[in-house]
């Protein structure tokens, strides 16, 4: 997976993107679509925005529902996926507004909260 | 279900008397990140985030690595804030079966335990890791985080300047968790906390009896203090002792 898992990534929301150009981050959001050739799809956060990623090989599997994607922004403000994982929705469904809204609180309260 | 351990939070073998007494100061299980656990200072037996005396703490990220050695599982637990961290959990090694089985990465999970340093490496030793299975807990616990951190700095703030365990009913009670203590605080509801607290500081060797909590506790009625011992005396919190009325915890001194 490489060195990207080893250094902070913080949680961001598609408002933030254009303010990590370049940088690692982690972003949670529901799938709306998928590229036909698998190498893109298109992410909804919690406020509805939608944020392209971005993979170096097509996927392999169904993506459905909440996935949260850690990877780089990248100068067009999409994020250049290096993993992703699916939230588990099966016992729950995940509240993606709710996590937005934390995503808020952990931004204004950055140092209860530290990225690194 | 979950894979609890028995060494670890409970009189753990390894515990010196100088790391049990640490442990009476900070009683209570604090959420963290891992960026905070390592950036968290050493001081002979304690650690110290910003100040505020950490021992017990609980973390949620995903399972990045995870390897089985006879006497130990080692994980390496990510949550986004730094690199993986190292949480170790023991195997009972007298006892087959699930307690043995390994969380496989990519599972996203909750682990209680204890912060550790070696060679200036820190690393957790934890007493229980289960998976998630509601995500929605993991937007529960960054929230908690935030919370928690900034209730403990305000204690610490407005308190005297010696160091002092502060009750975990300090985290329950404000920043909106009171009332009927619903939504619930590092695995504890707000009754369960204050109640557990009480029996905590009990230095009757009998412990501490239901009629004694009650008279302790205007605000809550027998019948929510008893829900309470049950609770926590299914997790392993507390135990009774010479009769169903009485209560110690099996963290006190």
């Amino acid at each position: 997976m490489g060195d990207i898992h080893e250094v902070p990534r913080p949680r961001i929301a598609t408002a933030h993107l254009a303010q990590h150009i370049g940088q690692p981050v982690c972003f949670v959001g529901r799938v709306e679509k998928i590229h036909p050739t698998g190498k893109l799809f298109v992410l909804s956060d919690g406020e509805g925005k939608h944020t392209t990623v971005e993979l170096s090989e097509p996927l392999d599997e169904e993506l459905s529902g909440v996935v949260e994607v850690v990877g780089k922004v990248t100068n067009q403000a999409t994020i250049m996926c290096a993993s992703y994982v699916q939230f588990r929705e099966d016992k729950s469904p995940f509240d993606l507004e709710l996590y937005n809204e934390a995503l808020k609180i952990i931004h204004e309260f950055r140092e209860y909260f530290p990225f690194g | 279900g979950g894979y609890t351990q028995s060494p670890g939070g409970f009189g753990s073998p390894a515990g010196t008397q100088a790391e049990k007494k640490q442990r009476i100061r900070s009683q209570n299980i604090v959420p963290c990140t891992v960026s905070q656990l390592l950036a968290a200072e050493q001081v002979d037996e304690t650690f110290r985030i910003r100040d505020v005396e950490i021992s017990q703490v609980t973390v949620m990220g995903i399972i990045r690595h995870a390897e089985k050695a006879p006497t130990n599982i080692l994980y390496k637990v990510d949550d986004m804030t730094a690199a993986p961290m190292d949480v170790r959990q023991w195997v009972d090694t007298d006892e087959a079966g699930s307690e043995n089985v390994v969380v496989p990465p990519g599972t996203y999970v909750k682990v209680a335990g204890h912060l550790r340093s070696f060679q200036n490496k820190k690393s957790l030793v934890a007493f229980k890791i289960m998976p998630l299975e509601n995500m929605n807990e993991f937007t529960t616990h960054i929230l908690e985080i935030v919370n928690a951190h900034m209730i403990l700095r305000k204690n610490l703030m407005s308190a005297s300047r010696v160091p002092q365990s502060f009750s975990s009913a300090g985290i329950s009670d404000m920043g909106g968790y009171g009332g009927g203590g619903s939504l619930p605080v590092n695995g504890l509801t707000a009754h369960q906390s204050q109640v557990l607290n009480l029996i905590k500081n009990c230095p009757v060797p009998e412990g501490m009896s239901l009629q004694e909590l009650k008279h302790q506790l205007h605000n809550m009625s027998m019948a929510t203090i008893k829900q309470a011992v049950e609770f926590l005396s299914s997790e392993g919190h507390i135990y009774s002792t010479v009769d169903d009325d009485h209560y110690k915890s099996t963290d006190a001194e």
